[in-house]
């Protein structure tokens, strides 16, 4: 411990501003349990439900969905669970409408770590959702294809989608600086969730809605993890979902840099 | 040490644009405080957030303990500390927590900074305060907290934009006795207030900023000196009454209704002089006062409420 009755010589290291950033935010999101807690509600929700009520039916006789339907929804609340990658932004808007995201600009800290700690922030709300609904979904019976590095390889999906989210939290976040804007712009989301093979699989759709699930990037994400779920490895499946979800994160995370910095740089 | 050369500042384009601060100079050098004065939208807090690298300035420059607001900013941030007017506090978390991250943020290792923030929450009078959440606090509460977090890395330059707007009597003093603790130490104060009393108390130099400008600039007793005259008032009984002491006294004293009016430089002296006066002359009033120029007077002078001043 150094003298605290003098000043310290110099701001603390990236790492470290990113590090305790980060913890503060975390502290932030837990405080605040009635915002994270509705999405991983909804994903519980799904998979008792879907499963529920197509287990046990004649769809699991469809071709495509395998055995055990478990298998086929659990990808679905696993990808619904990576939306709450969306914390990121919606923790940035607390801190734009109670000023405290000003205060940290008027300190000598590093931009980014101001918006990497919520990136950050994100993926670790992920990451935890994800594992959360994975564990459940085991326990209940699922039993990936691949083994336990098919569960690892669904929750590195549900990461890389969840970035995509993250990404476009941040963005329309720090442009709108509202923080209802920025849940309504995720509303965009539910079209692309559900014109996709969610609930059955692609063969079975409906002629408009496959055309528009073919062009949809939540199809490929949903087939490689289901792909590891259903039948094992199989590489042109997951290279098409890491192109998807890759894709995806790319043009978020791109717009969540350019407005975080015109929002961090001086009016 | 500020230095504060030309500085500008326009919000907006074209119809809209808002010219805040037009050009204001002056300088605040080592240990001094300063008091920037000024109605509503006069362009104080502009000033402050240009100068705490919040807002870049449309013309001029500024130099922060050596270091230029531009050019420098993240030297500039680490020597200030800030207590702006909109305090940017997270109600979800606890006192102390933002004392010890921001006292990790500026450079101290865990334990200095738990030390750090023990001490400042006791000089703000919040020890027992700091484990609740800062939603929690009352708005003075707040006000305190955010002048610990301005002073948690000891900063050499200390913004202080209205700090104790809204603060009772008791948590006001107790403010002014921190400044003045901060300055015998050296530190460096620009604060702004809407408390004439305020910047007479505490401020070495004041500046009064009407639309951007700055109107007028000195020592408090410079500008109350400025202002020129006391005024001696005295009551008389009627306003014949009041005719015959303004002839006793002679062609200085104006007589308005049942009073007469002597204004002068040193009105100690006028004062005993015109008791002498009326007491010869026989007259006996029924009420004396002596009324010397406050920063109220200057300030009403130079701004808008000028037109009410007599
Ligand atoms: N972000 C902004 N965009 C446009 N105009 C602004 C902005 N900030 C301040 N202004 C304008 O600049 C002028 C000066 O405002 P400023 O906040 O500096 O005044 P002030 O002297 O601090 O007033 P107060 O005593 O009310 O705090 C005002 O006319 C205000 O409307
Ligand atoms: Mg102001």
């Amino acid at each position: 411990m150094s003298d605290h009755t003098v000043a310290p010589t110099k701001p603390a290291s990236q790492a470290t501003q990113i590090r305790l950033l980060t913890i503060r935010m975390l502290r932030k999101v837990m405080r605040e349990p009635a915002v994270t807690i509705p999405n991983l509600a909804i994903s519980v929700f799904f998979l008792f439900t879907y499963n529920g009520a197509f287990g046990s039916s004649g769809v699991t006789s469809f071709p495509g969905v395998g055995g055990n339907y478990l298998n086929f929804i659990l990808p679905v609340t696993v990808l619904f669970s990576s939306i709450s990658g969306g914390a990121a932004g919606l923790t940035l808007v607390a801190d734009l409408e109670t000023g405290y995201f000003r205060r940290q600009l008027s300190m000598p800290l590093s931009r980014a770590s101001i918006v990497l700690a919520a990136i950050l922030l994100g993926a670790i709300q992920v990451l935890v959702q994800a594992t959360l609904i994975l564990c459940l979904g085991l326990l209940m019976g699922a039993d990936p294809a691949a083994g336990v590095g098919g569960a690892l390889a669904l929750l590195g999906f549900a990461l890389l989608w969840g970035m995509g989210f993250a990404g476009y939290s941040v963005a329309t976040g720090l442009k709108t600086g509202n923080a209802q804007a920025a849940q309504a712009a995720t509303f965009i989301f539910f079209p692309l969730m559900f014109l996709a093979p969610v609930f059955l699989p692609m063969e079975q759709l409906a002629g408009w809605i496959q055309a528009i699930a073919k062009v949809n990037p939540t199809t490929y994400m949903l087939e490689a993890m289901r792909s590891v779920m259903i039948q094992g490895w199989v590489a042109s499946s997951l290279i098409k979902g890491l192109v998807a979800a890759g894709i995806f994160a790319t043009i978020t995370l791109t717009a969540a840099v350019r407005v975080a910095r015109s929002k961090t740089s001086r009016a | 040490m500020i230095e504060v050369n030309n500085l500008q500042k326009t919000f907006g384009k074209g119809d809209e644009a808002v010219h805040a601060v037009r050009g204001v100079d002056f300088q605040v050098d080592e240990g001094q405080i300063f008091g920037l004065l000024g109605a509503n939208g006069a362009g104080k807090s502009t000033c402050v957030l240009m100068l705490a690298t919040l807002l870049a300035p449309t013309g001029g420059s500024a130099r922060v303990n050596g270091f230029d607001v531009l050019e420098q900013p993240n030297e500039v941030r680490q020597s200030f500390g800030a207590a702006l007017q909109e305090t940017g506090l997270d109600p979800l978390q606890k006192g102390v927590e933002l004392l010890e991250l921001h006292g990790r943020l500026y450079g101290y290792d865990k334990a200095t900074a738990k030390a750090r923030a023990a001490d400042l929450l006791e000089t703000v009078g919040l020890s027992s305060d700091g484990g609740r959440r800062i939603g929690t606090y009352s708005g003075g509460m707040r006000r305190r907290l955010d002048l610990a977090a301005a002073l948690i890395h000891h900063p050499r330059i200390l913004f202080l934009d209205e700090p104790t707007t809204g603060l009772d009597p008791a948590s006001r003093r107790a403010i002014w006795e921190e400044v003045s603790k901060l300055k015998s130490e050296g530190v460096t104060v620009l604060l702004t207030t809407q408390y004439l009393e305020e910047a007479d108390q505490l401020a070495d130099h004041v500046a009064i900023m009407a639309d951007g400008v700055i109107a007028a600039t000195g020592t408090p007793d410079d500008l109350k000196a400025g202002m020129g005259a006391d005024v001696v008032d005295v009551d008389l009984a009627d306003e014949a009454e009041a005719i015959r002491a303004a002839a006793a006294v002679g062609s200085e004293a104006k007589v308005v209704g049942n009073e007469i009016r002597i204004s002068a430089t040193d009105g100690p002296a006028v004062l005993a002089r015109v008791m002498n006066q009326l007491r010869e002359a026989g007259i006996e009033p029924k009420g004396v006062s002596l009324t010397q120029p406050t920063l109220d007077d200057v300030f009403l002078n130079l701004t808008d409420g000028g037109s009410d001043h007599e």
